[in-house]
């Protein structure tokens, strides 16, 4: 399986840092693909709203920075793995700045689609979605249960679904065992 | 009287869906006898910045935002972040806040995980919840003039004055704030019927036309074999 990790930990020092890496090479020593993009090694300018990635160029953000890197590696992808840990109560503004960015992977046209409205697809085939999450600070698993719930609508908008979220508690082999198991 | 400060998280600043909303909440407050709120962009630099200063000084803050990816937009995911020390201050030292979350969505479920996230925010830093005002089919304020969403002006000045009188939204003016919370069965089935045909969307047709954009309204760049 082709696995693309956003890993949306601004610090470069921290144990959840070497965490996700750890767990990356598990996932490789797995036999699949992975590719891991430390998104605070990327210049993401932020989406701002303008619609230029539906109504200009279609498909792509008008902004000269870095997203089109992490589209591509998302819709490529069969999994997107978005690693982050908790501040606040939710996953790092870094990763969310990804995030925002990435619809232009989607189109603006409306669907009907699980007794909602949501965007029409735009891409035949989409990744589906895994979330690993730093635990400690005062975050508590109220917090993770809120922030897996908005990455998973995030997840259905993104024409998917959460097939994975993982507090980083344990062993990276024992969330990796787990990730075997139901992704 | 307590004092008032309007935080928009619109990354489109002045001219977002969202600050459009927060006026008439403006509106409502002054109305109700309150002073004239501070009103500040987060998307601009020194706005933030200011508002990070504002945040300890305020006696009710609301903050604005609209729904990105199903949560809230990074730019306000930072401003958060940059509040992490107003966590660490005693009771009672942080302003009441409520907040206001406008989608594109025509519906408002889609925004409820979100009201829950900020509700458990507001518990973070101790302060009084004051409510948040979710509220679906943002996008349409671009698209209609001013005149045609008087209703909704009107319920969001109401709130503004209730802010005022009794310091928190009330929950009745919520509930009709929201308009539609899921789609009837009827109502789905009729959406269905008409989510294709080309009224549904001139507003984005006619933007693709002027952008000269409109042949290419189904790329997929980063893919182009799997294109549908």
């Amino acid at each position: 399986m082709r696995i693309s990790i956003l890993n949306g930990d601004p610090d470069p020092s921290t144990a959840f840092q070497v965490y996700v890496h750890d767990f990356a090479q598990r996932l490789s020593a797995s036999g699949h693909a992975v590719t891991t993009l430390d998104l605070r090694e990327f210049n993401l300018k932020g989406c701002s709203g303008c619609w230029g990635c539906w109504v200009k160029t279609p498909g792509e953000c008008a902004k000269r920075d870095d997203s089109a890197t992490v589209c591509r590696a998302a819709i490529t992808a069969d999994l997107l793995l978005l690693a982050s840990p908790l501040t606040m109560g939710f996953t790092t503004a870094l990763l969310k700045r990804a995030a925002d960015q990435m619809i232009p992977l989607i189109h603006p046209y409306f669907v009907v689609e699980d007794g909602e409205i949501h965007h029409r697809a735009r891409y035949a085939k989409y990744p589906k979605l895994g979330l690993l999450l730093g635990a400690g600070g005062d975050c508590d698993a109220e917090d993770c249960e809120i922030t897996t719930e908005m990455w998973r609508r995030m997840a259905r908008d993104l024409k998917s679904q959460l097939v994975f979220a993982a507090v980083a508690d344990r062993t990276a082999q024992e969330v990796a065992d787990e990730f075997a198991r139901v992704a | 009287m307590n004092s008032l400060v309007l935080l928009n998280g619109s990354p489109r600043g002045e001219r977002s869906n969202s600050m459009k909303m927060l006026a008439r909440v403006a509106e409502g407050w002054v109305r109700g006898g309150g002073q004239e709120p501070e009103v500040l962009h987060l998307a601009h630099r020194i706005g933030f910045a200011r508002a990070v200063k504002a945040f300890a000084q305020a006696d009710t803050v609301i903050l604005a935002m609209p729904l990105y990816t199903d949560s809230m937009p990074a730019l306000v995911k930072s401003y958060i972040e940059a509040l992490q020390p107003r966590t660490a201050v005693a009771e009672g030292e942080n302003p009441a806040l409520g907040f206001l979350v406008q989608s594109g969505f025509p519906e408002a479920s889609h925004s409820r995980p979100l009201e829950r996230y900020l509700q458990k925010l507001a518990r973070r830093f101790g302060s009084l919840y004051v409510g948040t005002i979710v509220r679906g089919g943002g996008e349409s304020l671009q698209m209609m003039p001013d005149r045609a969403n008087e209703k909704l002006w009107k319920q969001l000045r109401t709130l503004g004055e209730q802010l005022a009188h009794d310091g928190c939204f009330g929950a009745e003016e919520l509930r009709a704030v929201a308009g539609i919370e899921r789609m009837s069965a009827l109502t789905l089935a009729l959406a269905r019927l008409v989510v294709n045909l080309p009224i549904m969307q001139f507003y984005w047709n006619g933007m693709l036309k002027k952008n000269g954009a409109w042949e290419l309204r189904f790329a997929a760049p980063y893919a182009p074999a799997a294109k549908l």
